[in-house]
Order: structure tokens, then C-alpha cells, then sequence
């Protein structure tokens, strides 16, 4: 055993070696390429920028659907939130403004073909776009999704939507997440005028959509009495575009320093109010972010000399491993690297939530070893006492213990009778206590049976033998083996938990993993996590028990005790 | 729903819940043909002349009983696809859920069986042949504690007896079933397993009974 223990312990030296080599040449690349880039980079000559400056106009595409970021007013006049940025832009770089009407589906291409210059058109900043067009940062806005909501509604927040029937529209990439984070009951509709229908008719409490499309509604007549109080929730930013091969020029340069000139001064706050707007969290922490100092009393979102803005002044979705320090860096270059995204690593949230599912695993697995050891020892005791109707009982409830799923019994306890409880005395059982309590009974039936086995086999050679107090440590001496066995069945088993929603390990990975969709990442991890806990725990129970027996007195018989079913049971 | 009420809808999902046990036993027993199959061929190679053979065989089965099955069905029933192109013959092979978590429950059993067959084996050869057939109502035993285990195969949608009862309680819509179909239920495992456990410790009495008496050590 020990053999093998150094020789794992020296192939793992040899793959971490392995493996730390590897990870300090690719390193020593990444740095040379950066450094190169970082050094010898005047800034890109813009062939749109000088294209603008000769004709003497920015050509901008906007919308004209979309109030009011952009709309046609009663004279047919283009205008808008966006229409005022536009024609900031243009005045910043001393040329006029020429309005090219786009839309979401030809946005893009228009800005390929060099129809337009740039492209302000309520664009979400996302990682498909990034490859096809170059995005300014900073982000100049943000959308989320929300709810219209019937007038006499009363939801506050998303919590009171639990359960709730929602109108939403077909293939919305968040109507997935929004009701799995959420719990909604959603009613597809194959376009937003059935979906709104719908929400008329009653059919919903609330239409779900873009934040910023459902505020544009509410200034109609038609939704007069209806809100939106929610907050947005899946935020994405929004970002001006330009064309790709303009990516590092002096266009995107100037581009980005307006857009952080607009969050500095309190130009674009000041627009989103004058169109009547909600104050958005985004623009307000945006102003806060872009006017803060850093120790040395200077502007904390400065270009460093690589002319990049800091790591935390960017769209935190796109930052790279180069941009980040300490351990957020080691994991987003893992990521690049491999394809491994380790968020439990470098993600503090997600961090967070599993190493409170790790922490809870660790408690439900000492509750209930001691538990089970509770209950199998006296159980043992009172089966082997002299009060014979009350020993008959328990061992006919052991009996049952151990023939029972666990499983069962905590839906027993925590579904029907959590029901009765409610019903009667309006109290809830606490999910935790159940699950030690099942878990701790069906094995705790074991080891009793295990105990009684281990009398049974001592009075064969000394039929007047009683367990008592005074000798169990000597009795689990001889049952070790199988008590043992039982022990680390429970703390595998504690996992069983999270089928009555108790926050442990296995819960907070799948939770994990539906929220950032690396599903095979979690799995492994989950996988080795467990395996190395069950390692430490198969350890720490030998030794345990070893500390509690006695050794055995009558060493010849003892020794071979009952060895029924030992070694691994599930 | 007064008392008989209870029963007579108890009674009507009767053949339902009764097929969902069936699948629990059914999954044991791929479980253990699986297991024991695998476990069967770690025993032997522990016995092996050869040291790197015998390695490999303690560091394989020490991993299994380490692995945690409940997470480890998790495991398979995410990342092994439902359908698997056999190369060559050009065939495709469902692997079900219910297979899925055989496998996962296989894991415990191949630790079981590397253990205890491992130990018969040396008794056999050592001409112990009494001693080494005790294996077999400790499998029988061990077969019980995979069917109790296999409940756990409702958390990944397998329709087993547990999920059964769920879908029962949804069906009847009515939460003063909870109590009765899950006491029920609970039934079955223990009038399948209490008389086969009973048989197991008789039969195992009486081969160890007539045991030689000096061989007694195992």
C-alpha cells in the first residue's frame, strides 16, 4: 500500500513538473508577442479617418425603429438618444454628420462594405461580433431583460415572478436561462404582437423582453398603465462599431476617448434623461468608474503604455489572461490555452458558491458520521438490553432502516410530512436535519446489525457476553471492518442530499454550470474534488475508528470476525 | 381522501409502481454482471507473478472504492452520449439512462468483487474450497444493497420506483398521498430484500458449519 502511495505521489512530481515547464515556455511566448506589440506600436494611420476628413462628413448608421433611441419624428426627421451621440461624434471630430437608417440584420455588413463609418444602432457587445467588426470600448450602454407587467401586478422583484406565467417570444437566447435562474412558467409566442396580445388578454402576468425595447413601449398610449420595476437581469453592454481591419487605429482610438469623455463628464447621464429614460446603473456606475483616482491621484482609467485601457476599466466578458493579474490571469490564460474554463478557480462568485457547497459537504459528512455512530451504537445498546419488547422493536426498526432506500425516506420526511407540518403547525422542517437524520438512520443501521454481529461471534466463545457500555469500544474493535465500510458509504452517500435542495457540493456545481454552460469543465472538476474528499475520508474514518476501539482481548477468535459484506458499497 | 380511498388508488398504480421496482432489479443486476465481470479480472491480475501487474490491479481497485457513486451517475449521464458509433461494424449503440447508471453503480461493485474474490480465489488454491465458496451469499447480499442503491438513478430521470412515486403523487394531485405512497414504496425494497437477507445469513451459517474446523481462518 505504501508502495503504491509513493509511487502515485512520484508520477504526480513528474506530471507537475511536466506541466509547469510547459506552462512557463508558453508563458515566455505570450510575453515576447505582447512585448512586441506593446513596443513598437505608433499608432495604426486610419484609412476611414482620413476618408472622413477628406469628404468632410462621419457617416453613421442608426435606427429609426427603435424610440426613442432612434425614431422619426412627426416631420419625419430622424432622431434619438443615439441620434444625439451621433451627432456628438461628429462634431468631435470637426466634420458634419450624414444618418444612414440600419437594422440589426444588416448592421454589420453595411459597416463592411464601407456604407457607413461607424455603427451606433443599440448593438449588443458580444464575442460573435467582436470577430467580424472591431467594438469601442468603453461600452456606452447596457440592456437587460425585464418584464411589462399587467397594471394590477404587484411582482417587486424577480423573486415574486417565481412560478408566474410570462409571455416570451421564441428563440430568445435568454429565455433559457431567464427560466431556469428564475423559475418562470414561460408561454412561447412566435412574435412579440402574439406575445403582447397574450399579456392583454390575461393570458400572463408580464411580457418578457430587452429592457430598453419594453421602456420604448411604455411611452406608447396603448401600455399607459403598465410598468416595468424590474431590474434588468443578463445585462449585456452596448458598443459603437467600426470596421474589423480598423481595430488598433487612430479611429478607434479617438472613438474610445469620446465614449470615455461622454462617461467622464456626465454628457451621456444627461441625453438618457433628456429622452426620458430610466437613470440606468450601468451610465451611473460608469460615471463613478471613469472619474475615480487610483493612489497616486491620477485617473485610475488611463492608457497604460501599451495605449490599452486598465483591466478594470474594460468589458470584464473580454477581458484576456494579458490584461489580468494573479490568479484571474492564470485561469483565463488556462482557458485560452486549453478550452477549460475554470470558472470555480479564477471566478469569485462562482468561487464563492462552491466553496460554501464544499463547506456544507464537509459538515453533512461529520454530522452524519457522528449520527450514524450515534444511532448504531445505541441502537446496539438497547437491542441487547434486557428490556425485551423495547430490543424487539429496534431491531425490527433497523431492520427497516437497512432495507429502505435513504432516498426514500428523506422524500418521506421532507416532502410528506414537511406537508403535514405546514398544514397543522405552519412549520417547516428544516431540509439539512432531515437529510443527517436519514442518512445517519440507514446507516446507522448497519453498524448496529454490525455491533450485534460482533456480540454474537464473542459468545461463542463466551456465552455469557452482554454488550454494554463499558465494553462497546472493544466490540467496534471487532467489527471494524464493516463500521468502517459503513462510514465512508455515508459520506458518499451525503450527496443524495441535494435532491431535497440542500446547498451542498453537487448543487452548487450544477448550479454553476447552468449559469456559464461549461457543463463538462464542472463535471470533472466535481469528479476529482470528490474523488480526493472520499481519499482524505476513507483515511481519516480508519484512523478515526482506530482511536475510538479497543484492542480485542481474545485475540485469536476476534480477529476473523464477522467479515460480511466489507469493502466498498456505494 | 378518507383511508379507503388511499388504498383503492394505491392498488390501481400497484402494476405501474411494481414495473418501476422491476427496473431498480434490473439495474442492480447489469450492475453486478458488470462489476463482477471487471472486479473478477482485478482479482486475478492482484494474484499475479508479476509486481506491475499487481500494482496496477490495488491502485484500480482502491480508485473504486473511492468514487463516489451518486456523483459519479451525474458523471456519465452528462458526459457519455446516448448513442455510441461502434467503429468498424458501423452500428450504433443506445446507452439509455438506465444503463448509465449501472455503470456508475458497477464502480461500487468491482470493489466489492476485486476484495472478496480476491480473498476466495487464495482460498480456493490454497484447497480451502469450502471457505472460498462463501463468496457467493456475500455477493447475494451485496446484490441487495445495489438494488437499495439504485434509488438514487431517479436523480438523473430514470423511471425507477422512486420517480415513479412522484409521478404518481403529480398525476393524483394530492399531497395526502405523499405519506402512504412513499411508506408504499419503501415496502417493496424490504419484502424483496428482508427474505433473500435471511436465506443469505442461513445458507452462509450452514456452509460455515461445515467448515473443517481447523481451516477456520479465512
Amino acid at each position: 500500500m505504501r508502495k503504491i502511495f509513493i509511487m502515485v505521489k512520484q508520477v504526480a512530481l513528474e506530471a507537475w513538473k511536466a506541466a509547469a515547464m510547459a506552462a512557463a515556455a508558453s508563458g515566455f511566448l505570450l510575453l515576447c508577442l505582447l512585448s512586441k506589440q506593446a513596443i513598437g506600436a505608433p499608432v495604426k494611420i486610419s484609412e476611414t479617418l482620413e476618408a472622413v476628413r477628406n469628404r468632410g462628413t462621419l457617416v453613421v448608421g442608426v435606427k429609426t425603429d427603435y424610440p426613442p433611441f432612434g425614431q422619426l419624428n412627426s416631420k419625419g426627421e430622424p432622431e434619438g438618444f443615439e441620434h444625439d451621440l451621433a451627432a456628438d461624434l461628429a462634431k468631435r471630430l470637426g466634420v458634419g454628420l450624414v444618418k444612414v437608417p440600419v437594422s440589426g440584420a444588416n448592421r454589420l455588413q453595411k459597416l463592411e462594405e464601407g456604407a457607413v463609418d461607424v455603427v451606433l444602432a443599440t448593438m449588443g457587445d458580444t464575442a460573435d461580433r467582436r470577430r467580424i467588426a472591431t467594438l469601442i470600448e468603453p461600452n456606452y450602454y447596457s440592456s437587460g431583460v425585464t418584464l411589462l407587467l399587467r397594471p394590477e401586478q404587484k411582482v417587486k422583484d424577480w423573486v415574486d415572478a417565481r412560478g408566474k406565467k410570462v409571455c416570451a417570444i421564441q428563440g430568445s437566447y435568454f429565455n433559457r436561462p431567464m427560466a431556469q435562474r428564475y423559475l418562470l412558467e414561460l408561454m412561447m409566442f412566435n412574435n412579440a404582437r402574439d406575445a403582447k396580445l397574450a399579456l392583454r388578454d390575461g393570458q400572463c402576468i408580464g411580457y418578457m423582453f430587452d429592457n430598453t425595447a419594453i421602456q420604448s413601449d411604455l411611452l406608447r398610449p396603448e401600455w399607459a398603465q403598465y410598468k416595468a420595476p424590474l431590474p434588468p437581469a443578463i445585462v449585456a453592454a452596448w458598443a459603437i462599431g467600426i470596421a474589423k481591419r480598423e481595430q488598433g487605429s487612430e479611429l478607434e482610438e479617438a472613438l474610445s476617448d469620446v465614449v470615455a469623455d461622454w462617461h467622464r463628464t456626465g454628457f451621456i447621464l444627461e441625453r438618457e434623461k433628456a429622452w426620458d429614460l430610466p437613470q440606468s446603473k450601468f451610465l451611473l456606475e460608469a460615471k463613478v468608474l471613469w472619474n475615480s483616482e487610483d493612489d497616486d491621484v491620477r485617473p485610475l482609467c488611463r492608457r497604460g503604455v501599451d495605449r490599452q485601457w486598465p483591466a478594470a476599466c474594460r468589458n470584464q466578458a473580454f477581458v484576456l489572461a494579458a490584461d489580468v493579474s494573479g490568479l484571474r490571469s492564470l485561469g483565463l490564460w488556462f482557458r485560452e490555452m486549453t478550452s477549460f474554463d475554470l470558472t470555480v478557480v479564477y471566478d469569485t462568485y462562482d468561487r464563492g458558491r462552491f466553496l460554501k457547497g464544499l463547506i456544507q459537504s464537509l459538515m453533512l459528512i461529520a454530522l452524519c458520521v457522528a449520527g450514524s455512530l450515534a444511532v448504531g451504537v445505541l441502537g446496539a445498546l438497547i437491542a441487547e438490553s434486557r428490556w425485551r419488547a423495547l430490543a424487539r422493536l429496534i431491531r425490527a426498526l433497523g431492520i427497516y432502516g437497512r432495507m429502505t432506500p435513504p432516498l426514500l425516506q428523506m422524500y418521506l420526511l421532507f416532502f410528506g410530512l414537511g406537508a403535514l407540518a405546514w398544514a397543522y403547525s405552519s412549520v417547516t422542517l428544516s431540509a439539512l436535519v432531515i437529510a443527517v437524520w436519514c442518512l445517519s438512520y440507514y446507516t446507522g443501521s448497519s453498524i448496529m446489525f454490525a455491533l450485534i454481529h460482533a456480540a454474537d461471534h464473542e459468545r461463542e466463545t463466551r456465552p455469557d457476553f452482554v454488550l454494554r457500555l463499558a465494553n462497546i469500544r472493544e466490540v467496534i474493535g471487532i467489527a471494524e471492518g464493516p463500521v468502517i465500510a459503513a462510514l465512508v458509504n455515508v459520506s458518499k452517500g451525503t450527496m443524495m442530499a441535494s435532491a431535497i435542495a440542500v446547498p451542498e457540493l453537487l448543487s452548487a456545481a450544477t448550479a454553476i454550470m447552468t449559469d456559464n454552460g461549461n457543463t463538462g469543465v464542472m463535471m470533472h472538476v466535481l469528479l476529482v474534488v470528490f474523488l480526493v474528499l472520499m481519499a482524505a475520508c476513507v483515511r481519516l474514518l480508519s484512523w478515526l475508528v482506530k482511536r475510538i476501539e479497543l484492542p480485542h482481548q481474545a485475540s485469536s477468535t476476534g480477529q476473523q470476525a464477522p467479515a460480511q459484506e466489507q469493502g466498498a458499497k456505494p | 381522501m378518507i383511508v379507503q380511498d388511499i388504498f383503492s388508488t394505491l392498488w390501481i398504480w400497484t402494476p405501474f409502481l411494481l414495473a418501476g421496482f422491476g427496473w431498480n432489479v434490473l439495474i442492480a443486476l447489469l450492475a453486478m454482471v458488470l462489476g463482477t465481470a471487471l472486479g473478477a479480472a482485478l482479482a486475478l491480475m492482484r494474484l499475479s507473478r508479476f509486481k506491475a501487474i499487481e500494482r496496477i490491479s490495488s491502485v484500480l481497485t482502491e480508485l473504486s472504492r473511492n468514487v463516489p457513486t451518486i456523483v459519479f451517475q451525474f458523471y456519465l449521464a452528462v458526459m457519455l452520449p446516448s448513442q455510441i458509433l461502434i467503429p468498424g461494424i458501423n452500428w450504433m449503440l443506445d446507452i439509455p439512462g438506465w444503463v448509465k447508471a449501472s455503470l456508475a453503480l458497477a464502480v461500487a461493485v468491482v470493489g466489492f468483487t476485486s476484495d472478496n474474490l480476491h480473498k476466495s480465489i487464495s482460498d480456493w488454491r490454497a484447497g480451502r474450497h469450502s471457505t472460498a465458496l462463501l463468496f457467493l451469499p456475500s455477493w447475494t447480499s451485496f446484490l441487495l444493497i445495489i438494488v437499495i442503491a439504485s434509488s438514487t438513478a431517479s436523480m438523473v430521470g430514470v423511471s425507477e420506483l422512486v420517480s415513479r412515486c412522484n409521478a404518481v403523487i403529480n398525476a393524483v394531485g394530492d399531497t395526502r398521498l405523499l405519506i402512504p405512497i412513499y411508506l408504499y414504496a419503501s415496502l417493496f425494497f424490504l419484502l424483496f430484500c428482508y427474505p433473500l437477507t435471511l436465506a443469505m445469513h442461513r445458507i452462509k451459517a450452514r456452509m460455515a458449519a461445515r467448515l473443517p474446523a481447523q481451516g477456520g481462518s479465512r
